[in-house]
């Protein structure tokens, strides 16, 4: 609030900031954001003001491109994940967890390499998330953040099934760091929702139970 | 005269013309594709019978873990996604078997649950809907993932160890299945695409630029394929099925190129774009109106066969030829009214009024370019009058082609008369006609009026400029058109790729004998256990003989869109592509295929359509242990096989494109005894397939000899009727061989030259790493190997060639010929079935001079420039006593 004093208010976190003071800025309704990362600046707004409120934050604006905010979404959710991976990094090293497993049934391969290999959970994460960055920054597939081609949409749903499973290993495995950053951040929670709303991932594989709406179920009844 | 002569025993014997005939002709029309489900029929082989039920299997266990029916009609759409969307997330776990169980399932959904429906009808519709869901939820990038990890674990040692010949189908199950999904998919779109299919429109637009544009790993999804092929052909991956991976590159190569329409219309383009006129004809379009030629006489044959023998019945021989009975039908001469009174005036006049008779129609080009219009593509009026739907089809009784000249022609015309009225020649001058007589002018004027201006002309006049003047002259930007971004992607292993693509082919081509060979196509079709009864074994013949075709098939597409996109793109990149097709022996390999009984090839019937998919597995299921199943499906509507005319055509196709306008290939078929060979070809009737091969015959004939020619005048008359007449080209009569020597070496060099300065200027980088890839040292060593083995290679066709190696006359004495030949390295025909090695070019071009390094020793870098004052400044030349 201090910095809204110019008339000008200065949306950045300047050298020395502290860590109070991170980001406090006034909200800015959509409509008079008046750049490229609007829909960016957007949900960071809506995060930031109220975590907990993912019906909110997943409600999209009248007149929003759809692939867009699916995109920028996710691009958050990544950004959001690389907090989970570093608190994983305290625990889950690739002598504790020598495989990317969620329960005990599955091993998933690292898609990140040129052939799919198996790396231990840690090094799967880091991989996917790198990955996912760099898909989701590529000038290739996502050249504008105005408007995204359908194409390119169609590579969100499989970033969203593999960066599903670093939440899964992290539930099932270091339940105590999950919980901790679930109760910050709501960020879970708030994936099941968005990749449930848009369809991106069947319901089956949601195998993190979250407490609220149908998918409460445990993690035995996937397959 | 000879005109006369021709004329006179056509009209002798125009009547029994079609008593004679062998058949009427093939109803084959060229296209890109066969039908979308002999398309996908053909991408299995009935010894994979027994894993359609694996499939349904698979699907079946995958519905019982999800706890639902296994029946994929009565999930609804919501449902199906997310089937597949856990299937999806299957594909990605690490236990092999759960993973291909998912693949296999995805299989079956792509298949189009052919268990739960009652015809093919049905089954298709539920494929592409099924591929709707399946590309739109990322299955196609998963499944390249799967196909990088089958490449990547056939890398590994303990797998290599099992020996080429005992690989079987077993040993590529899992690799099958995935490239059996990838095809699906990509034939399916291509197909619906070519529909128009609305709900496909977007996803078709994606998925093509999807396959133009590099995979996450920086490939090119065919580059990928083709590393495949070449990975096969160096015996580090027998269990790869070529067939499906042959398959599957030609339909992603075609979707991502574009097929004919699309070849033409950038033709046009490119044409409009550097100021020249739209192309008018279109070959495909002329030949539909065009009747196939009467095969040649069986006596005729005979005769050639003989011919040796009776070298000395030569006034006798020509007796013969006029009384025999003729049977040509060409268009000029059909049976309506209008070619007999035609015919009728011919006989009156002479030769000349013949010509003047058949040029006329295009005497003024005026009026046919003023009716150029997009409504009317090819443009020909006097073509297109004719409804081509009514068969049989109208004959008109003017030549099918607008005859061409190149600037070239007309610059030697020029240059002849202005040598021969005013005494002197201006290099240089395309234009003035000073001093020149009225005729001269008029001949200029016509010449000039036929002028044809290729996009290759002006692509190579504007590399030359660039080369002239690097700095000032402006290039335009590159555009990363299909064909450029695939050509600069295979630059850096282009060699080895045509070598495999070529070494693929050669394994396939039914007259290929060696058995011994370094691969073995085989392993895709071949059951663990052979068949025990007659039945299965007839089957397995079938079965092998339908797999070379489906491979020749495939490749001949491959090859020939390839040229053809290249070619229009920049000629270099075709010549480059080209040259080295030649240097891996293309040309003698693709005679070598034509020197069977090609009409036979042409009927063969290797097929049994109640194994082909669907039908093997939708409804009632034949019975598999009588004998009837195996010949029941001969009663086949057509009396040809398509994929053999496709493959034969795209194979003419291609010696065409490699052989047009180059001397010294021309000089090839000469050599490798080609004549008789493509007059056997001409046997089948089918108008196209006969003008690519008369195209062929024509290049060569004047260096047949007079002999050839008059014993063939059926066929040269072929020529005259079907093949664009190139003005001033005195291609049935001239004898010019003295004055053109040809030197094979030094003219592939020249190409060479122009080809490797437009690599290295517009590619530096991808035309360094191809040229490291053979030293000069390798190429020499080569090259000794390469003459030896030329030595003993045995020659299929003596036997019937014997009439023409030597029959050149005095102009071509056989010690001449007798060098030439061994200047290719062959001595009696083909040379053995090698496809050259790609250090093994030298033996066709001078050690490969062109990539060694010129060492300079320390002692000479020291002290060179003594050595220039002394053997540059210091040397006097005089050049007038040269």
């Amino acid at each position: 609030m201090k910095m809204a004093d110019g008339s000008t208010i200065l949306r950045r976190n300047r050298p020395g900031t502290k860590s109070k003071d991170f980001c406090r800025w006034p909200d800015e309704p959509l409509e008079e954001m008046d750049s490229t990362l609007a829909v960016q600046q957007y949900i960071q707004q809506l995060i930031k003001r109220d975590p907990s409120n993912v019906e909110l934050i997943l409600t999209m604006p009248e007149a929003q491109d759809e692939g867009v905010w699916k995109y920028e979404h996710l691009r958050q959710f990544c950004m959001e994940l690389n907090g989970l991976a570093v608190r994983l990094q305290k625990e889950c090293s690739p002598s504790t967890c020598t495989q990317m497993t969620a329960t005990d049934q599955w091993i998933f391969l690292c898609a990140a390499h040129k052939t799919p290999k198996e790396c231990p959970a840690i090094d799967y994460t880091r991989h996917t998330l790198d990955g996912a960055a760099c898909l989701l920054n590529s000038n290739k597939y996502f050249p504008s953040r105005v408007s995204i081609k359908e194409s390119s949409v169609t590579k969100l749903g499989s970033v969203c099934r593999r960066v599903y499973r670093i939440f899964s290993h992290a539930y099932f495995h270091h339940r105590r760091i999950f919980d901790e950053f679930e109760a910050e951040t709501y960020l879970c929670h708030r994936f099941t929702h968005f990749v449930t709303k848009y369809n991106l991932m069947s319901k089956e594989n949601l195998i993190v139970p979250i407490n609220v709406g149908e998918n409460a179920a445990p993690g035995e009844s996937e397959a | 005269m000879m005109l006369t002569s021709i004329n006179n025993s056509f009209e002798q014997d125009t009547h029994d013309a079609d008593a004679n005939c062998d058949g009427p002709d093939l109803d084959f029309v060229y296209s890109d594709v066969d039908g979308y489900q002999n398309e996908i029929a053909e991408l299995y082989s009935y010894t994979e019978f027994s894993e359609f039920q694996m499939n349904v299997k698979a699907f079946e266990d995958q519905m019982e873990l999800y706890d639902l029916p296994p029946n994929w009609q009565k999930q609804d759409s919501a449902s199906q996604r997310g089937i597949v969307m856990k299937l999806v997330d299957q594909l990605e776990v690490s236990d092999r078997s759960f993973r291909m169980q998912a693949a296999r399932c995805i299989l079956y959904l792509a298949q189009g649950c052919w268990a739960e429906v009652q015809s093919d009808e049905e089954q298709h519709q539920i494929t592409r809907d099924n591929v709707l869901v399946l590309y739109q939820l990322g299955v196609f990038a998963s499944f390249i993932d799967l196909l990088n990890m089958e490449i990547e674990s056939a890398c590994s040692p303990d797998i290599v160890a099992v020996k080429i010949t005992n690989v079987t189908l077993v040993d590529s199950t899992d690799i099958r299945v995935i490239l059996s999904v990838l095809y699906i998919i990509t034939e399916t779109i291509r197909d619906e695409r070519e529909r128009g299919s609305e709900d496909y429109r977007e996803l078709a637009d994606s998925f093509v630029q999807e396959i133009n544009s590099p995979l996450p790993d920086g490939e090119l999804l065919a580059v990928k394929l083709l590393g495949m092929i070449t990975r096969f052909c160096s015996g580090a991956a027998p269990q790869f099925p070529m067939k499906k991976v042959v398959l599957l590159l030609w339909k992603v190569s075609l979707l991502g190129l574009g097929g004919m329409d699309v070849l033409k219309n950038l033709k046009n383009e490119y044409r409009l774009k550097v100021g020249l006129e739209p192309i008018t004809e279109d070959t495909l379009e002329v030949t539909k109106c065009m009747r196939a030629s009467s095969p040649p006489a069986t006596a005729t044959d005979i005769l050639e066969n003989q011919y040796p023998k009776r070298n000395f019945k030569r006034s006798l021989m020509k007796q013969r030829f006029l009384d025999e009975p003729e049977q040509i039908d060409m268009e000029m001469g059909g049976n309506d009214g209008q070619t007999n009174a035609n015919n009728g005036s011919g006989n009156g006049g002479n030769g000349e009024e013949e010509l003047s008779q058949y040029y006329r129609p295009y005497d003024d080009p005026s009026s046919s370019a003023s009716t150029t219009s997009t409504a009317n593509p090819n443009n020909q009026p006097s073509l297109t009058q004719p409804p081509a739907a009514v068969p049989p089809v109208q004959i008109t009784a003017r030549l099918p082609w607008t005859p061409k000249v190149r600037q070239k022609d007309i610059d030697q015309f020029l240059d002849i008369s202005r040598n021969k009225f005013i005494g002197y020649s201006l290099i240089g001058d395309h234009e003035s006609l000073a001093g020149l007589p009225q005729p001269i002018h008029e001949g200029f004027k016509t010449l000039q009026r036929h002028m044809y201006m290729s996009l290759a002309d002006v692509q190579i006049k504007k590399e030359e400029d660039i080369a002239r003047n690097p700095i000032s002259t402006h290039e335009d930007e590159i555009k990363l058109t299909p064909a450029e971004v695939l050509y600069q992607a295979i630059l850096p292993n282009l060699p080895q790729y045509m070598i495999a693509l070529l070494k693929v082919l050669l394994a396939a081509s039914p007259t290929s004998k060696s058995k011994t060979e370094s691969i073995n196509i085989m392993a895709d079709v071949l059951p663990r256990k052979m068949p025990l009864t007659a039945t299965q074994s007839t089957k397995l013949t079938v079965d092998i003989g339908r797999h070379k075709e489906i491979i020749v098939k495939a490749v001949s597409a491959i090859i020939l869109l390839y040229l053809k996109h290249f070619k229009i793109n920049h000629v270099y990149q075709f010549e480059f592509m080209s040259q080295h097709l030649v240097f891996a022996n293309c040309i003698p390999l693709v005679l070598k295929f034509f020197n069977q009984t090609i009409t036979e090839y042409v009927n063969t019937k290797n097929s049994i359509p109640l194994l082909d998919f669907p039908s093997c597995v939708i409804g009632e299921q034949p019975d598999l242990s009588g004998d009837s199943f195996v010949y029941g499906g001969e009663m086949s509507d057509k009396s040809y096989s398509w994929r053999n005319v496709f493959s034969c055509i795209n194979l003419l196709r291609i010696l065409n494109k490699l052989i047009k306008w180059k001397h010294s290939r021309v000089m090839m078929l000469v050599v490798f005894k080609s004549a008789p060979i493509l007059k056997k070809t001409l046997k089948v009737r089918h108008a196209m397939m006969q003008l690519y091969v008369l195209k062929l015959l024509k290049m060569q004939t004047k260096y047949l000899g007079r002999q050839w020619r008059k014993s063939n005048m059926k066929t040269m008359s072929a020529i005259y009727a079907k093949v664009r007449h190139r003005l001033n080209d005195d291609w049935a009569f001239g004898n010019d061989l003295e004055s053109r020597p040809w030197d094979f070496q030094a003219e592939e060099c020249t190409l060479r030259a122009c080809v490797d300065r437009f690599n290295l200027r517009r590619y530096p980088e991808a035309t360094q790493k191809c040229g490291n890839n053979g030293t000069a040292a390798q190429n020499a060593e080569n090259a000794q190997q390469s003459n030896m083995m030329a030595g003993n290679n045995g020659c299929g066709n003596n036997g019937d060639a014997n009439g023409y190696g030597n029959n050149g006359g005095g102009a071509n004495g056989g010690h001449n010929q007798q060098q030439q030949l061994n200047d290719y390295g062959v001595e009696g025909g083909f040379p053995s079935d090698e496809i050259l090695t790609h250090s093994d070019f030298a033996f066709f071009g001078h050690s490969g001079w062109w990539d060694r390094k010129v060492e300079l020793t320390d002692y000479f870098k020291a002290n060179y420039a003594v050595w220039l004052e002394e053997e540059v400044y210091n040397s006097q030349t005089d050049w007038d006593a040269l």
